[in-house]
């Protein structure tokens, strides 16, 4: 669909001009991976951020974590995992994440967080578990630091996961609720259990969850998968 | 504030061997230098003849890897690790490595591998005795060769290529036969009334039969041929056809598929898928003239169990090997025993030797004790009694030289009371099951698996079929039945504090016996007993009783691929302990159990405790009295 891919190359260009000279304008600048690029060789950065609520707009990134994924192998030597360093108060979103104000407190600046972010985001696929909550924290702290929105090239294994229950002959139209959610889609591939909401580790069990999930499109699929794939929700 | 330490991996790796033994420093860095891969079901991890750079950790799932020639040399899931051969080694792989449930794996590159490998000897070492331990295995199945991995994976049915079947009518003449073999180049013909078997002739019986006699070549074959021949169904194991063909000294075994013949086996095609050391067991034990003879060859069933585990045969197979093993020693014994007894006492009297319990059920494993009786014809003359107890006494005698421990019970045919005349053991079972006192009870269960093994089987053919007419209206009996069904706990408890106590000592020992075995065993009694089936041996039983609807067909399905488990573990820790010199039992320590064992083990015993719950809830506890 080489529609598709102008428009978003578009997209990705017209950003990198209103964005300034600066890590963002580099981060687009770099063109993202083909649409038509075998699944087996995609790069992707799964992403996971820890927030101080849902408003995009009000609301904080306090944690991050990320962990690359190359084709069918996660690298563990690109992971990593920042807390956010800023003045206002973590407040009830304590009791969700486990992070406290004086570990805030103590964290890293937030501009320095989001550079190294885009650098290992460069040329590579956005991967997150429901990650339009990624994309709207990540483009928001943008519009801050540098007065222009982030594009992104995007999977979202939460999409991945509605498509497998319910895709094919005989499968239910929706799936059962919290049958999508990261912890039940890892438990249906006997995936480990790991303690939940912490950045890193999220963005680990979504990345794994994504091989999961490609191994059992391919095997439903006749001819091998594309990027493009994985894309359409 | 950086962070990189992933401590989902770090807690994994540090609770498996042989990561478990590097410094926290140097665990704690590993995750990072490492990857993590997802393979389906069936998918190939490391493949023979192609480069393999990683070692593999299961992180979750369960891998299994195969040598060159597709034998098996490991299985295992969660801390099993895979490659380090072809690390150590060279390119490419010499062994398959295959996903055998959806798996998450580890890598670990190979560079980072050598690196721990001299810094840490504890680490090198580990992969050094696993190495040398999978090479052992491969190395002996190999040995073993092809052709004896093919005859105890093939049935009859492999065996027979010839098409179309060597057949003459019956009403054919003996030069008609002969022709028929002569023109299809077959050293035996299948004489068919209609479609049924009615008779074989043989190249052997022309030459005995006819040449030597001097008949006439236009008599009709039915006249020199072997009536109603023994015949086999075309699925049985091919071991068992050559274990038939030694024992009812034949050469030639029809096979039948609904009755209708598909072809004829001869020792010959058997022979040629080489030495089997089961066959050739059972075949040197009926060559042996004496009992110190007998002992030696008995002297090789460890080994052989061994061989079995190691080329992954089934332990329903394996057990019905110990058994047919066991019964030609106890067979040669007892014909000893009889060949001596001749001069002194003249032939024997009108008897049956049976078997009891494991053996019976053709469940028998290493280590197990005898038990057998002797049921005497009633018109037997009256010095039977004293000719049987001279008997029994050396049988006895011989079998415990054989590695046959004495029955702690006395349930052994040198027992007087377990040596009685068919009346008498009329009497008995009448009383076990209609005025059952429980301790009696308790005793007599391992009479109710009882199978003939020598002599005139019609005695043992009476009290089985009574026993399978009274049991079903024994409602008391079938209590005391399902009481100790249920007495035989599954040791789920076990595997609660295993996780707690894998650092230290576990002093606890995990009994495969007592609510493994045995309680499924006891189960499969209670339901086939009560439904009126003549089954003795468990498989069949559970089957049967699913068939007819006295136990719920998934259950009965589930406890029989529990046994299997089960014994198959027990098996291969029985062939471990026989190896290193170790009177083999049940009593498993949980450093010999992988995670992914520990998991199907639990699993299995859950499947025996939930069988159990469905006994008592269908069987109220006031009928225990």
């Amino acid at each position: 669909m080489p529609g598709l891919r102008r428009s978003s190359r578009r997209r990705r260009q017209s950003a990198a001009a209103a964005a300034p000279p600066g890590p963002l304008r580099d981060y687009l600048s770099t063109p993202f991976p083909d649409p038509r690029t075998p699944l087996d060789e995609v790069p992707l950065l799964a992403i996971d951020v820890e927030t101080t609520g849902l408003d995009v707009e009000r609301d904080r990134v306090i944690a991050a974590g990320w962990v690359p994924v190359d084709g069918a192998t996660i690298d563990l030597a690109g992971a990593r995992r920042h807390i956010v360093g800023m003045r206002m108060d973590v407040g009830d979103s304590a009791t969700v994440h486990g992070i406290t104000d004086d570990a805030v407190a103590a964290g890293s600046v937030p501009k320095e967080v989001l550079v190294e972010m885009l650098e290992a985001l460069t040329g590579r696929v956005l991967l997150a578990h429901h990650a339009s909550i990624e994309v709207g924290f990540l483009s928001a702290a943008c519009q801050r630091v540098y007065g222009a929105p982030l594009v992104v090239s995007c999977v979202d294994t939460l999409a991945l996961q509605h498509r497998v229950l319910t895709e094919g002959v005989g499968a239910p139209a929706e799936p059962l609720p919290g049958q999508v959610r990261l912890w039940a889609s890892r438990e249906r591939y006997g995936l480990p259990r790991y303690h939940a909401h912490e950045p890193l580790t999220d963005a680990l069990a979504c990345a794994e969850l994504y091989l999961a999930q490609v191994a059992e499109l391919s095997l439903r699929s006749t001819k091998p998968l594309s990027l493009k794939a994985v894309q359409r929700a | 504030m950086v962070d990189v330490e992933l401590a989902e991996v770090t807690d994994f790796l540090a609770g498996h061997a042989p990561f478990d033994a590097l410094p926290e420093r140097v665990l704690r860095s590993l995750p990072a230098r490492m990857g993590v891969r997802y393979h389906r079901r069936g998918s190939s991890l490391m493949a023979v003849g192609v480069d393999s750079n990683d070692l593999f950790v299961v992180r979750s799932g369960a891998i299994e890897i195969r040598d060159a020639d597709g034998d098996l040399v490991s299985r295992g899931g969660e801390g099993t690790t895979a490659g380090s051969t072809t690390l150590v080694g060279d390119n490419p792989s010499r062994f398959d490595v295959v996903a055998i449930e959806d798996t998450l794996v580890l890598l670990l590159p190979r560079e980072i591998f050598h690196e721990l490998s001299q810094a840490h000897p504890d680490f090198a070492d580990h992969f050094d005795a696993e190495r040398a331990d999978r090479l052992r295995m491969a190395a002996s199945s190999v040995a073993t060769n092809a052709a004896g991995q093919a005859i105890l994976r093939s049935s009859g049915r492999d065996l027979v290529r010839r098409e179309p079947v060597v057949t003459v009518p019956i009403g054919a003449t003996i030069r008609e036969a002969a022709e028929v073999m002569t023109t299809q180049d077959s050293s035996s013909v299948l004489v068919l009334d209609g479609e049924r078997v009615a008779g074989i002739l043989t190249d052997r019986d022309l030459r005995r039969r006819v040449v030597a006699r001097d008949l006439d070549l236009h008599g009709p074959v039915s006249a020199v041929m072997t009536p109603d021949p023994v015949v086999a169904p075309a699925e049985t194991a091919a071991v068992e056809l050559l274990l038939t063909m030694v024992e009812r000294h034949v050469h030639h075994l029809p096979l039948v598929d609904g009755g209708q013949p598909i072809g004829v086996v001869t020792s010959t095609d058997l022979m040629r898928l080489e030495r089997v050391n089961a066959v050739h067991i059972v075949g040197d034990i009926t060559q042996q003239r004496d009992v110190a003879g007998v002992v030696e060859m008995a002297g090789r069933v460890p080994r052989l169990v061994e061989q079995l585990v190691e080329q992954d045969v089934g332990a329903h197979d394996i057990t019905r090997i110990v058994t047919s093993v066991g019964d030609a020693i106890e067979r040669a014994l007892i014909a000893l025993a009889e060949d001596e007894l001749r001069e002194e006492h003249g032939p024997p009297p009108r008897y049956c030797w049976m078997v009891l319990g494991s053996r019976a059920r053709h469940e028998q494993a290493l280590g197990s004790d005898q038990d057998h009786a002797v049921i005497i014809a009633d018109d037997a003359p009256d010095d039977a009694e004293a000719y049987l107890a001279a008997l029994a006494d050396r049988v006895v005698e011989g079998l415990e030289a054989a590695g046959y421990p004495r029955c702690e019970g006395e349930v052994m045919a040198s027992n007087s009371r377990w040596r009685q005349r068919l009346d008498g053991w009329r009497r008995e079972f009448r009383q076990w099951i209609h005025e059952p006192v429980p301790d009696a009870v308790l005793g007599a269960s391992i009479f109710f698996d009882s199978r003939p093994l020598h002599g005139d089987e019609a005695l043992h053919a009476r009290l089985a079929e009574d026993i399978s007419v009274w049991v079903p209206q024994g409602r008391k009996f079938l209590a005391h039945l399902t009481k100790e069904a249920l007495a035989q706990e599954p040791p789920l408890g076990f595997f609660r504090g295993f996780v707690l106590a894998r650092a230290g000592e576990n002093r606890d020992t995990l009994d495969l016996k007592r609510g493994g075995v045995g309680a499924i065993v006891d189960l499969a009694r209670v339901h086939a007993l009560g439904a009126g089936l003549v089954s003795v041996n468990t498989r069949a039983r559970l089957l049967a009783a699913g068939r007819s609807g006295a136990i719920d067909a998934d259950t009965a399905a589930s406890l029989v691929d529990a046994l299997e488990f089960i014994s198959h573990v027990r098996l291969a820790h029985q062939a471990r302990q026989a190896a290193a010199g170790t009177r083999p039992d049940s009593r498993l320590r949980p450093s010999e159990l992988t995670a992914f064992e520990q998991r199907s083990l639990r699993e299995a015993f859950h499947v025996v405790r939930g069988a159990q719950q469905a006994l008592a809830q269908r069987n109220p506890m006031q009928y225990y009295t």
